[in-house]
């Protein structure tokens, strides 16, 4: 599967990075440009895992070999509000900071 | 070797608890240490100074307690590890001012035991890389030739413990990051088994196959860490509930009948000579011993290198989306709206491997790719696990290289992540099958008079006689530091 720009585009869309951040637009789509080269050769590669014959194998997610159990459900210390808010890049009160969105 | 900081950890624990040295007088040998290193090695990002004095000056006043497993023992922990109110930074901008509010679980139990945290080492961002180059902190050195990488991700790790700095160190294992630094730079490495230690606090890179574990420079050093390290957490629920083994008190395994199974896949690919070299003279050290050599198929470890970059990627595009510069970390100035926030923060803020594994498993979680790149990995990360089980019942332990080069020069595959990630072959199916994998130094290259490793790989949980076997090989291939 060849990776093109359009794909890459998007891809880095759906992952919220622009490759050409702070770049002119020139400079932006050879960035652009070299990444797709760079992730094609990945893909390439990766391709050859449609050569595993694979029908009728269960995908596995965790190589757990025993099923996790939920913890008891009881109250616990943790940090506290101010403890996690003092890493914030900005704040108001007990409230994180963002731009406007409406 | 008369210097405190010579002693290795098995060795200080014993003059500790018999009184013979202070934790105060460790603490500041190892100091001095990394004072005297640094400069060249730059294996630390943070160096905990006034803390490790205080924390030993305080042991020392109630003195040494038989119960606390580490009491006194300098440390160095991979800065992947959350340390409550020392900076955390995972080698990214990203988190380079970012101060935990908590422990990570291990690094509680590491203070319990009465370990002294020494320093924060370097690693490749977000534990991303095999050389630790990626670090946006700055290259660390090989201590055995400064002109080379020292591995990674936990290079910085591998480093400050091959310099003597501490006499033991945390690292955390996705595809080989404990075990192949602690090759590159001749200390012993131990990968734990998938949930035999908690992973709370540990900022997470791809949580199926993230593992914490131990390199020190010997065998019985990485036990006495894993003691403390392991067992169950209820805060990660992928963590055994099995307590913890008395991990120290494995027994030396025996060589004479000892069936080590060799995954063909492996000892196939092209290995530089001198990688070649240190194996064959070990080949023949182990037959002479009575060690039973079993070349295996393991058909499916062909697949791993490309089903781990898938799952790992992917696992790593939903796990590093929380760095969106709102709750921690950094921000971009002065976005436009809320997108240009998260876009600008991450994009400032993230090396170019951590994006590029960043898309690549966006991609292949993305609608159209899922079920061919995500689901089937999935698929054969089974088959590899397969391969593994089958062959471990047919073997005591599977022999493996860990690397098929030894250290290489800064630079050497800066425009090539495709090699580098083949470069992974050795160490990273065993992360897919979740075992326990044990890298030990096997003798040095003859031409470039590097440290060569051999991993032993094992059975789920079977850390006890994995480490038996360990012991064993180091009376037949001598340490190197």
């Amino acid at each position: 599967m060849p990776i093109d720009l359009k794909t890459v585009r998007h891809t880095a869309e759906l992952a919220r990075l622009d490759p050409g951040h702070g770049l002119s637009p020139d400079e932006a789509e050879a960035a652009l440009a070299k990444l797709a080269d760079e992730l094609a050769g990945i893909v390439a590669h990766i391709d050859i895992l449609s050569e595993a014959e694979t029908s009728g194998v269960e995908p596995l997610y965790s190589p757990l070999i025993e099923a996790p159990a939920p913890r008891e459900d009881r109250p616990a210390d943790c940090a506290h509000i101010e403890e996690i808010l003092r890493a914030a890049p900005d704040r108001v009160g007990n409230f994180y900071v963002v731009p406007k969105i409406i | 070797m008369s210097e405190l900081y010579h002693l290795t950890l098995s060795e200080a624990r014993e003059k500790l608890l018999d009184r013979e040295i202070s934790a105060s007088e460790l603490t500041a040998a190892c100091l001095g240490r990394i004072e005297r290193s640094e400069p060249e090695i730059r294996a630390c990002l943070t160096v905990m100074a006034e803390q490790a004095v205080q924390t030993a000056a305080e042991l020392d006043r109630r003195g040494p307690d038989p119960e606390r497993p580490l009491w006194g023992l300098p440390l160095g922990l991979k800065d992947l590890y959350c340390t409550k109110g020392v900076r955390t930074t995972a080698a990214s901008r990203m988190l380079e001012n970012y101060v935990p509010a908590y422990d990570a679980h291990v690094v509680s139990k590491l203070k319990e035991a009465g370990a002294v945290l020494m320093c924060k080492t370097n690693l490749d961002e977000f534990a991303m890389g095999s050389s630790t180059e990626f670090s946006a902190f700055g290259l660390t050195r090989n201590p055995w030739d400064q002109s080379k990488i020292p591995g990674g991700s936990s290079g910085g790790a591998a480093a400050s413990v091959a310099a003597y700095q501490t006499p033991g160190g945390l690292g955390t294992d996705t595809g080989g990051s404990i075990r192949q630094p602690a090759a590159l730079c001749g200390c012993v490495g131990l990968k734990p088994t998938y949930g035999r230690v908690s992973r709370y606090g540990i900022l997470a890179f791809a949580s199926s196959l993230d593992q914490a574990g131990p390199l020190a420079r010997r065998v019985r050093d990485v036990a006495w860490l894993l003691k403390v390290m392991a067992g169950p957490d209820d805060r990660d629920n992928t963590c055994s509930t099995r307590p913890a083994e008395d991990y120290p008190s494995a027994a030396p395994g025996k060589l004479k009948g000892l069936r080590l199974g060799l995954p063909q896949e492996l000892w196939e690919a092209r290995l530089d000579p001198d990688v070649a070299e240190v194996v064959k003279k070990a080949f023949a050290a182990l037959e002479a011993a009575g060690a039973v050599l079993i070349p295996m198929a393991m058909p499916n470890l062909r697949y791993s290198v490309a089903a781990y970059y898938i799952l790992a990627t992917a696992e790593a595009s939903t796990n590093l989306a929380r760095f969106d510069g709102l709750r921690y970390g950094r921000r971009s100035e002065k976005p436009r709206d809320l997108t240009e926030l998260y876009t600008a923060s991450r994009s400032e803020a993230l090396g170019p491997e951590v994006q590029r594994r960043i898309l690549l498993g966006t991609f292949a979680l993305s609608a159209g790719y899922y079920d061919a790149y995500y689901q089937q990995a999935a698929r054969v990360r089974r088959l590899i696990r397969d391969d593994y089980f089958q062959a471990l019942d047919r073997c005591d332990f599977l022999l493996a290289p860990v690397s098929s080069l030894p250290a290489w020069d800064f630079g050497r595959f800066a425009h090539d992540p495709v090699t580098v990630y083949q470069l992974d072959l050795m160490t990273l199916p065993v992360n897919l099958a979740g075992l326990p994998a044990l890298s030990l130094p096997a003798g040095l290259g003859p031409r470039s008079g590097l440290p060569v490793g051999l991993q032993l790989i094992g059975r789920p949980f079977d850390e006890m006689n994995l480490l038996g076997a360990g012991l064993a090989f180091e009376e037949a291939f001598p340490p190197l530091l």
